[in-house]
């Protein structure tokens, strides 16, 4: 029955979340425990989801991994993890206008202005404010931290 | 080896093409894991459109 399924939350070692799916689904296939889908995100740091019809099938699997350390007590609907599913581009939120500072590579800790924001490519191309002269410079949406937005 | 991502169907690979789509366009850079192991009974699989059992990922860039 698709019905029962349930997702249940492991916390693992920060960083090993991977590596606790990977092993999870290893000792599911093994054991033949009925364990659905198991879900990483990037955004979840130090969790593991997973979807199977009773917590104990969980509980069993995670006795022997490494770096999972429990399961977070209740269960949550799949509605409830449904926009880990569709990760938002990394550019949505920055506008044109808005003023940034780089956070890696070689402009790290410059300032600049958005001057074009590419969402298919997750992109931005911005003007450093303490460059001489304006040179448009495009950099990956994921490098850079929101310092004020365009209309504030 | 890093593990790369097939750009058409997300699926996580070790070799150098897709053995689904058959293409070569994979992609280094990828985030979020989602490993499907029963396609029947999973509500992330129906979620996700996926019928095979595999590992994939959520984004690639």
């Amino acid at each position: 029955m698709s019905e029962d399924s349930q997702i249940f939350v492991i916390k693992t070692t920060a960083n090993q979340e991977r590596s606790v799916a990977m092993a999870l689904a290893r000792v599911a296939k093994k054991e033949k425990l009925d364990i659905r889908a198991i879900l990483a995100p990037d955004e979840l740091k130090g969790y593991v989801l997973v979807e199977a019809p009773k917590s104990g099938i969980v509980e069993l699997a995670i006795q022997t991994i490494p770096h999972a350390r429990a399961i977070v007590k209740g269960s949550s609907s799949i509605s409830e993890i449904e926009h880990f599913l569709k990760p938002k581009p990394v550019v949505t939120g920055i506008k044109e206008g808005a003023i940034i500072e780089v956070t890696s590579g070689p402009f790290k800790g410059e300032k600049a202005r958005v001057k074009r924001v590419d969402e298919g490519h997750e992109e931005i191309t911005v003007e450093l404010f303490d460059a001489v002269v304006p040179i448009p410079i495009t950099i990956r949406g994921d490098t850079v931290r929101i310092l004020k937005k365009e209309n504030e | 080896m890093p593990e790369k991502v097939c750009r058409h169907c997300l699926r996580v690979l070790e070799g150098q093409t897709c053995p689904v789509c058959g293409t070569s366009d994979l992609a280094e850079e990828w985030s979020g894991l989602v490993i499907i192991l029963d396609t029947e009974r999973s509500e992330i699989a129906k979620k996700l459109g996926v019928d095979i059992p595999d590992r994939f990922a959520l984004k690639v860039r």
